[in-house]
């Protein structure tokens, strides 16, 4: 028993045995609760840190929790040992010791409100058997009647300072520490009020009042906690929410640069098969070998017109918003061909109607490229200006195009913007799509902020000139027909 | 105008398409190809100059688009008949086309065969769309919000009994001998009110006699 007194008193000290504050005279009762201690001891006897952070807003008082209780701490440690003079006759050397506990509890509870509030509960448990008479009264003579003390009806057995220690201890803790804990703590605190409750009859009764504040305060303090929670996995859950629409965005920006490649290619598909129908015609007489060839070249190109429309339907119906999916991702059926440079002339004047300064320079000697090569330079310039249009109004935008015999570079470059963007949901998508263009054609896309406060778009699309005629065809540049 | 031969306006932006057309519809004896036009502007300022009897009509061309040119030609003048030709049966192509004033619809990579019966078809005013186009454009109607126009359905009950039985038919698909057959009566009573009917409600031809009774809600689009 005197052991187990030892451990309650001195809680901040590893002691490694299990609590019980009950006092565990009964060791049959002890082996019978040996796992519920050992649930307890492993809940309450540990030391992990569980600091209290600062508060996300506002940012000016976000440390304003600590300054509070570090004041608090400072009032208490004032009021103490006055208190346990006045009404306990406790003085010099125990009430500094308490008024330090108490305090030092508070302080504690903002980095371990666990240890904490094991230090607020021993001050109040040793200051109710320290008080009516030294040495110590043990538990066990309870609930023997006290002899009458001296100083008339102070609080017992928590003080005011010990319930507003306690109080804002728990409090801390609620807010760290999980449900379970709370109660358990609550269910030890309440133990340990009521085996030092029996006081004498002159004393004024506290313990009821202490309890019911401990329980408001954890259970405030848990639904704090509960609330933060919620908005953290919240927080969880729109990020991993985030992530999924930028994957998604991805995948759609990919099935729609599939979806107008394989437009381009229906396109042909169709002219090839018009001209495997006209060749014969072009004759005179044609020969039997002739015509079954061009039938051959019709049937294929038939064929694959066939394939091609199913797979622009599979990728459409991955898209019910975009139903058609070979046109500006409007949802309706596209009523233009799909550009080329051709267009750019077009596209220009329209982003000048539309408010913007553009200038335009063509460098190396103009070449027709791949349809692919062209519709991707075509879109990456659009997505450049309409990213100028909506997040630099009132800039000037240069639009460079160099002619390399290597391929194509594109530089889209706009000012500072002269007034302040409306802001825009959205952004970002576009300089993916231009990405995943560039990237399939095996050619690069940069963007950044220039030195002046604008921005830059630049790619090159690889596309080597073509090989003099003898040559075989050879890869992309073969299909070539603009 | 020479009479038996039709007049044929090809608009494609695509040379190679409107040059391969040429050459197919110019190997038929009774179709002359008189023109071709780039775009959908062009194409309506060529019918304006030729006065042709059929325009080849891509859909997506870059100025103004076929649809628009469609309906831009045929609201000028009741003359001209619109086919329109694109590389996708895209139902929305399909019903576009139709409510803009076109008189049929066809894929790119038709046969000459069926491009010139196309024409033929188109030019005589007894066009009727392919079976297979029929069904798609009920099931576009049945989509569509089934209310009637009232406008339209008053002008249905300018016809007669008789009349109105024929051009629900004529709305299912049926041709002239098949309606013959329906109604027990010859085919040559099937083509006077056919005739009629046109007349009566200022129709371009029996295209346009379908889009109007499903327009009208004659026909409401089920069983197919």
């Amino acid at each position: 028993m005197g052991v187990d007194e030892a451990r309650h008193t001195e809680p901040a000290e590893p002691g490694g045995g299990a609590p019980r504050p009950e006092g565990g005279s009964n060791k049959g009762w002890a082996l019978r609760g040996l796992g519920l201690l050992r649930v307890l001891r492993d809940d309450l006897w540990t030391f992990v840190a569980a600091p209290l952070p600062p508060l996300s807003r506002p940012r000016r008082f976000r440390w304003a929790p600590h300054v509070l209780y570090c004041m608090i701490a400072l009032i208490l440690m004032g009021a103490v040992p006055g208190e346990l003079d006045d009404d306990y006759g406790l003085t010099g050397g125990f009430g500094m010791a308490f008024g330090l506990a108490q305090g030092g509890a508070v302080v504690l509870a903002l980095w371990r409100p666990l240890p904490a509030w094991w230090l607020s509960l021993a001050a109040m448990f040793v200051t109710t058997q320290t008080a009516p008479r030294t040495p110590l009264v043990l538990p066990g003579q309870f609930p023997a009647p006290r002899p009458p003390h001296p100083t008339p009806m102070p609080p017992w057995p928590w003080t005011a300072p010990g319930i507003i220690t306690c109080a804002l201890v728990l409090f801390l803790l609620a807010l760290r520490a999980r449900t379970r804990v709370c109660a358990e703590v609550l269910a030890l605190t309440a133990l340990v009020t009521v085996l030092s409750a029996p006081a004498p009859v002159r004393y004024e009764r506290t313990a009821p009042a202490a309890l019911v504040i401990f329980t408001i305060v954890l259970l405030v303090g848990s639904a704090l906690r509960g609330r933060r929670e919620a908005r953290t996995q919240l927080v969880e859950l729109s990020t991993v929410t985030a992530e999924e629409r930028a994957r998604r965005t991805l995948l759609e920006e990919r099935s729609r640069i599939a979806r107008e490649l394989h437009d381009v290619v229906a396109h042909h598909m169709s002219v090839i098969s018009i001209q495997a129908q006209v060749a014969p015609h072009l004759v005179e007489n044609p020969p039997d070998e002739l015509r079954e060839n061009l039938d051959g070249i019709r049937k294929n190109a038939l064929e694959a017109l066939t394939e091609l429309r199913r797979v622009l339907g599979v990728l459409r119906s991955e898209n019910p918003g975009d139903p058609y999916g070979i046109g500006s991702g409007t949802g309706a059926a596209p009523d233009s061909p799909q550009p080329t440079l051709d267009r750019l002339d077009a596209l220009v004047e329209n982003t000048r109607a539309a408010g913007l300064e553009v200038l335009t320079e063509i460098t190396g000697e103009v070449r027709p490229l791949p349809s692919g090569v062209e519709l991707s330079a075509y879109r990456i310039i659009q997505e450049a200006l309409s990213n100028a249009l909506r997040h630099a109004p009132g800039s000037t935008v240069r639009v460079e195009l160099g002619y390399f015999p290597r391929g194509l570079q594109a530089r889209v470059v706009n000012s500072r913007p002269t007034r302040p963007a409306a802001p825009s949901p959205g952004a970002g998508h576009g300089l993916l799509g231009m990405r995943e263009r560039a990237t399939m054609l095996g050619g690069t896309l940069v963007t950044s902020k220039t030195a002046s406060g604008g921005f830059a778009v630049a790619c090159f699309l690889p596309s080597p000139a073509e090989l003099p005629p003898h040559d075989e065809p050879t890869g992309p540049t073969g299909e070539k027909n603009r | 105008m020479t009479s038996g031969t039709i007049r044929v306006l090809i608009a494609d932006d695509q040379m190679m398409v409107r040059q391969g057309f040429t050459v197919l519809l110019n190997v038929q004896p009774d179709i002359e190809v008189v023109g071709q036009a780039v775009d959908g502007r062009d194409a309506i300022a060529r019918v304006a100059e030729l006065a042709p009897d059929v325009v080849l009509m891509d859909i997506r061309m870059p100025e103004l688009s076929g649809i628009e040119a469609t309906r831009r030609i045929t609201e000028e003048s009741p003359h001209p008949r619109v086919l329109v030709l694109t590389t996708f049966d895209l139902d929305e192509y399909v019903y576009d086309a139709l409510r803009a004033g076109a008189s049929g619809f066809l894929l790119k990579d038709a046969s000459a065969e069926q491009l010139a019966e196309a024409v033929r078809v188109v030019a005589a005013g007894d066009a009727l769309l392919a079976p297979g186009i029929t069904r798609r454009l009920i099931a576009e109607f049945s989509r569509l919000d089934s209310t009637p126009r009232a406008p339209l359905k008053a002008r249905v009950g300018d016809l007669t009994e008789r009349e109105t039985e024929v051009l629900a038919l004529i709305a299912q698909g049926l041709s002239n001998a098949e309606i013959a057959e329906r109604l027990v009566v010859a085919e040559q009573t099937v083509k006077t009110h056919v005739g009629r009917i046109l007349v009566k409600l200022g129709l371009r031809d029996r295209t346009q006699a379908a889009v109007f009774a499903y327009e009208s809600g004659l026909v409401r689009p089920s069983g197919y």
